[in-house]
């Protein structure tokens, strides 16, 4: 048995590929943490993350199988489930066997792990759009933080650029200490510690008033029905939310 | 007073309307702009009644001039009153807008003065929003019945969604609950606004950069259950409206008791929810799934069933259809499966194509096959477990309970005979399922 490890990065992912279709090889792929225990009788190789065999092995997804293979790809390594690794080289095999009728194998059960994972992920990203709160710190600064299941920040740029492209934001992932940081014209991903979301704001902002004002008056009460409230918006993310 | 009071008294006027949709336009920001729209729609928050917030809703004044009987702000009522200025509700919009709690404004008013009065000053809000403060996101608005219909086409081309409430089914429920409402004028404007999004369309085929009008399309809504009207009346109603007025949405509103006193409206404790959920998935067969109004319902059964959804109603009405095939079924049938919607009936398309679907895969693509499994069969079998006929399945469908055989043709022999007991029915089919 020959288990492949690499760094967590996507690209590190993509290179563990490419080494196992080039070294003939079928291993088991993992993302390599931290105090990980190897396995005693198995092979373990450490992937070097290659920039250039990654761009191959991406190049050849969108031209051999298709497009939306790549994005279901990228998007199933944002889930960050447990061994979805594995379940994305699959995938990728088969979809290389195959070519772009890969998604057509909807019950297929090498197919179907990415999809579900792809489809969560797309499904929360969604629901952060609606549900990422900024709050006013500066005269022209945003900051939101939030604490997702899966790793969505990278793909909630696209749309806040475009949307709020004239004010200053940062959307802060509190678990996985990392922000999305856009100064109206370009947005990086960096490094920022969780804690710092704690730290009390200094001005009071009236809109967040209003708005739980708002929140609270615009509900019938003949009607109330918190099971399909919680059915709509997980209690897991009440957290960042102000109004509740 | 202070902007708080008066979005309290204005939000809460506003919440009996319950359009709060946010998708089909997608319209761009511009430089130096605020906001954008999401053609998918995007929900930002649910209220504690498991409604959806995406728009900020509200009423630019509740003082109003008419005196409808089912409606909380009419002139009888002794209510908190107040108005916002066209500048306030700009900068609530604004401000929410850049905090992301919602994805756009929802502006209706009562009547003041006149229904033209009334237009001029929603006019005056949305002008502010669209062009000083340069916001480009989502805007829905109510054409006023009565109003000059040169302001509403003014107005319309600066919003993403107009709406005319028809509020009662009925002329005389109408004339009745609404006496200053009546259809003509409700229709009026409604058909004018049709006729402007039809033609602004061509236009924008020739002229790229013609102003749109209403991307989102008209909407409208209706009360159920204030006036008598049946189901099959209103659903014919909203086809109409689909087929003549090309309206992207009828809402449906359960009637909530808000005025107690008025010998013309029904007295109830609760509203009829659960009637308006089948006429919402009524709704839904008529515009996603090809039925039409006269095969969900007819003059012998007026009203939806409220056990059973109008699709499986239809579905054991007409059993003869099934069960269909899910290798060979065409798309129009698939979706006539009660069960498999929109997306369940593609993803059958798709998977199909490479493989000849079982049971179980349906099951693996997460195909609900609560409901499905008594009307299909899968390469040739049925998984049903009843025969097909439309008293059993009606009864396996609505009451879950003792949906298994009440003279079920074995019997678990006892290991312990002595013991005198006989086994339930529950018993039996703990012994199947293996369940405690």
């Amino acid at each position: 048995m020959i288990n492949y490890y690499y760094d967590g990065s996507f690209e590190g992912l993509l290179t563990a590929i490419y080494e196992a279709y080039y070294r003939r090889e079928s291993p088991n792929i993992f993302p390599e943490q931290k105090n990980m225990q190897l396995q005693m009788l198995a092979t373990n190789v450490k992937i070097e993350t290659s920039e250039e065999k990654a761009s191959k092995v991406y190049e050849a997804i969108h031209k051999k199988i298709s497009y939306n293979a790549l994005k279901n790809t990228y998007h199933a390594y944002l889930s960050e489930i447990k061994g979805i690794s594995q379940d994305i080289f699959k995938y990728l095999k088969f979809g290389f066997k195959i070519g772009e009728k890969v998604d057509l194998y909807l019950s297929d059960e090498k197919v179907l792990p990415v999809h579900k994972a792809a489809k969560s992920v797309q499904r929360e990203r969604h629901l952060i759009l609606g549900i990422l709160r900024f709050k006013s710190l500066h005269d022209d600064l945003y900051y939101a933080s939030y604490e997702p299941h899966h790793n969505v920040t990278a793909l909630l740029i696209s749309h806040f650029s475009k949307r709020l492209s004239n004010q200053n934001w940062i959307i802060h992932d509190v678990k996985r200490n990392i922000a999305a940081v856009y100064d109206k014209s370009n947005c990086v991903i960096t490094d920022l510690p969780g804690k710092i979301y704690r730290q009390p704001i200094a001005k009071a902002d009236e809109y967040e008033n209003l708005f739980k004002e708002f929140f609270n008056s615009v509900c019938i009460k003949e009607r109330i029905n918190p099971k399909l409230q919680k059915q709509f918006l997980p209690k897991r993310y009440w957290k960042h939310l102000i109004e509740k | 007073m202070e902007l708080q009071e008066k979005l309290k008294i204005l939000s809460s006027a506003a919440k009996y309307d319950v359009s709060c949709s946010s998708s089909g336009s997608n319209r761009k920001n511009t430089k130096g702009g605020i906001g954008n729209g999401a053609s998918c729609g995007i929900c930002h928050s649910w209220a504690d009644d498991g409604r959806c917030i995406s728009l900020l809703k509200i009423l630019l004044t509740n003082y109003c001039i008419y005196d409808c009987s089912y409606c909380v702000n009419r002139i009888s009522n002794d209510v908190p009153r107040a108005s916002f200025t066209p500048n306030e509700v700009a900068n609530l919009t604004i401000n929410f807008y850049k905090r992301n709690y919602i994805e756009g404004l929802f502006l209706s008013s009562s009547i003041i003065k006149s229904p033209s009065y009334t237009m001029e000053l929603l006019y005056e809000s949305v002008r502010l929003l669209r062009e000083e403060y340069r916001f480009n996101g989502y805007i829905h608005i109510k054409a006023i019945p009565g109003a000059d219909l040169r302001i509403i086409e003014a107005t319309g081309i600066l919003v993403d969604r107009m709406s005319v409430n028809i509020e009662l089914p009925s002329n005389n429920s109408l004339k009745l609950l609404a006496p200053q409402k009546e259809k003509e004028s409700i229709l009026k404007p409604m058909g004018f606004i049709t006729s402007k999004i039809i033609e602004k369309k061509d236009e924008r085929k020739i002229i790229k950069r013609a102003p749109g009008f209403v991307p989102a399309g008209q909407s409208t809504q209706m009360i159920v259950g204030a006036s008598p009207e049946n189901d099959l009346s209103i659903i014919r109603l909203s086809e109409k409206l689909y087929q003549h007025y090309k309206l992207k949405r009828v809402y449906y509103s359960a009637y909530v008791p808000v005025n107690s006193s008025s010998p013309n409206l029904p007295a109830i404790n609760n509203p009829p929810l659960l009637r308006e959920h089948r006429l919402y998935q009524a709704d839904w067969l008529l515009r996603f799934y090809g039925f039409s109004a006269g095969e969900l319902l007819d003059e012998k059964t007026p009203n939806f069933d409220i056990k059973l959804d109008p699709k499986a109603n239809w579905a054991l009405n007409n059993i003869n259809l099934f069960p269909v095939e899910i290798n060979k079924a065409d798309y129009e049938m698939l979706l006539r499966v009660p069960g498999i919607g929109v997306r369940s009936a593609y993803k059958i398309l798709k998977a199909r194509k490479v493989k000849s679907l079982n049971y179980d895969d349906l099951k693996k693509m997460g195909i609900v096959l609560k409901r499905a499994k008594f009307f299909i069969t899968c390469k040739g079998k049925y998984n049903g477990g009843l025969d097909i006929n439309d008293k059993l399945i009606r009864y396996a469908l609505t009451d879950n309970v003792k949906t298994y055989d009440a003279n079920p043709k074995w019997e678990q022999i006892s290991l312990f005979p002595t013991i005198d007991k006989m086994p339930t029915v529950n018993d039996n089919f703990m012994s199947i399922t293996g369940e405690i």
